[in-house]
């Protein structure tokens, strides 16, 4: 589900504000359709709601569907309105006040979001990570139809960790200012929340080949792999990031032989576990304490 | 309460000073930050009389475009002479960005001395003056981006009637900030801050300006004016959304903020 609404004329957000107070009223109605809930992580903006329960979009068809809006729909539009303005602002109040003007909002409506941009730096991860998902969700339906060939767990790891830190791109100056917010106290559990969020919906998709890890460990790894590629990234001059993705391709390529590894030493411990079994009844034998008269 | 302020007037400010130890500095300057406002905003502040927020916000205003042309000066390296000379006198033409404030009080006598304030103090771009009742304004629909009211709202004899008026004025998406005494909920510090307000108050109105009548007018309007959560509920009702509130000193003085979305 794709935030998408159509382009409102200045005077749509008084008529929301109406028709807000209806949608509050009858609290009854079921979401419709084009709802704005992300299905990778918590909603970004952890707002304290003054008035009970959220009122909730009602786009019922026929009547007046169309131009039923919440406040945190609102908020979502205004948030990705402002991503365009982030390479010149960074990720801050201006950015959003701006994004707010082309919306033919106040740029006073940037007061409803947190001054230092967190609310903006989240709703982008979560949007990311939705674009992410729905991505492999069509590969995998690509697959299933038999009109793709299903890749290899190391490549199918690459081309996803690639896909969603190639989305970090246009932003990429601004991204160390955002990392850094990311990591204030009061925006750790989200953006935790998220993070770890993607990283399953990734194993989730690369399927059950066996790799004999637990589900922890192999979160843990992908999550290194993501972080210290994004790292990587945020430094890298090369032409299209190049020296990213090598990098990328052997760490991944070092999660693989992780896997191996463990095989291995456990076939190394049992045939060791074996040779000693084998040791004690040939000692035993010499001892001859074996022999059954 | 139009001869209360008339009389008032001139003291105004020493007796703000003295009634809450020069706090009110602190909660005024509290109020812009939380305003934040960006180079380019309008500003419509009621019953601001003596101009305390106006000042504030311009020289918020001034610091935040400052900031913003340095920035990108910043960014553009390589300039020509020409280029930079240019970027100069924009710069002494525009110091407030396009910023603006307009204070509307219902007193002459405020406005006037605000206008002296203002001479005296230096500001004069951007600022302007205007005689008006909170419950009528004079202004069109959907023009301010911000409206404030400090210390003003528990004069209003309708506050629904400011509140609808605030509603109207403000552009969608606009804001609307109401700096204002409020209720104390701690038992203990109630009984302090009542014995201050009245005892204390009125004897120093008495003494700076030779007016015991309007300050105790004052403490009582004060006891008055609607708890929080109530006026929430006043500010919901003219159709602001996202409406907040925000204690300062434990209730002695609350900021509501609501949206015109």
């Amino acid at each position: 589900s794709v935030l998408r609404f159509p382009l409102s004329p200045p005077q749509r957000p008084l008529h929301a504000s109406v028709v807000l107070r209806r949608t509050s009223d009858e609290r009854q109605k079921e979401p419709g359709a084009a709802s704005s809930q992300f299905d990778s992580g918590p909603g970004p903006l952890p707002e304290q709601e003054s008035r009970g329960p959220h009122p909730s979009y009602t786009g019922q068809g026929g009547q007046e569907s169309e131009d039923f809006e919440s406040e945190e729909q609102l908020q979502h539009r205004i948030l990705t309105a402002a991503l365009e303005f982030v390479p010149e602002h960074g990720w801050t109040a201006e950015a959003i006040a701006e994004g707010a003007k082309t919306l033919g909002l106040s740029s006073a409506a940037a007061g409803m979001f947190h001054s230092d941009g967190s609310e903006l730096i989240l709703h982008f991860v979560s949007q990311c990570n939705t674009k992410l998902s729905e991505m492999l969700e069509q590969e995998q339906k690509l697959v299933q139809l038999g009109e793709a060939e299903k890749k290899p767990m190391d490549q199918f790891l690459r081309d996803a960790v690639e896909a969603r830190l190639r989305m970090l791109i246009p932003y990429i100056e601004k991204w160390p200012q955002a990392l850094s917010i990311l990591l204030l106290p009061h925006n750790i559990p989200s953006s935790l929340n998220l993070l770890t969020s993607m990283i399953d919906d990734i194993w989730h998709y690369a399927g059950d080949q066996s790799t004999d890890f637990n589900w922890y460990t192999r979160r843990a790894v992908l999550t290194g792999v993501y972080n210290t590629t994004e790292l990587v990234m945020l430094q890298d001059s090369s032409p299209d990031f190049e020296d990213t993705w090598r990098f990328l391709e052997n760490r991944v390529a070092d999660v693989m032989n992780m896997g191996s590894t463990a095989n291995q030493v456990q076939s190394t411990g049992e045939a060791l576990v074996q040779g000693l079994m084998g040791a004690a009844v040939t000692i035993k034998n010499l001892a001859g304490m074996n022999q059954r008269r | 309460v139009y001869q209360v302020f008339e009389s008032v007037a001139k003291k105004y400010d020493v007796m703000n000073d003295s009634m809450t130890l020069g706090i009110h500095r602190v909660w005024k300057d509290i109020l812009v930050h939380k305003m934040n406002p960006s180079p380019g905003t309008l500003l419509l502040d009621v019953a601001g009389g003596t101009g305390d927020i106006a000042f504030r916000f311009i020289n918020y205003v001034r610091a935040s475009r400052e900031r913003q042309l340095q920035r990108k000066l910043r960014h553009h390296q390589n300039l020509s002479w020409q280029e930079i000379s240019e970027s100069y006198q924009e710069d002494k033409s525009n110091s407030l960005g396009d910023s603006q404030v307009v204070v509307c009080d219902i007193n002459k006598e405020m406005l006037k001395v605000g206008k002296q304030k203002a001479q005296h103090l230096g500001y004069s771009a951007g600022l302007s003056w205007v005689l008006g009742n909170a419950e009528e304004l004079p202004f069109d629909d959907d023009k301010f981006d911000v409206y404030t009211i400090a210390f003003g709202i528990r004069n209003v004899t309708r506050i629904d009637l400011a509140l609808q008026e605030a509603y109207r004025v403000l552009k969608p998406g606009g804001r609307f900030l109401c700096l204002e005494f409020s209720h104390v909920s701690n038992p203990l510090l109630s009984r302090l801050y009542d014995l201050y307000s009245f005892q204390v108050i009125p004897v120093l109105g008495e003494v700076i300006a030779g007016d015991w009548k309007s300050y105790q007018y004052l403490v009582e309007s004060i006891r008055r004016f609607p708890p929080q959560e109530e006026f929430k509920a006043m500010i919901e009702d003219a159709g602001f959304f996202k409406v907040d509130y925000q204690n300062l000193n434990f209730g002695i003085v609350a900021i509501h903020s609501g949206f015109k979305l």
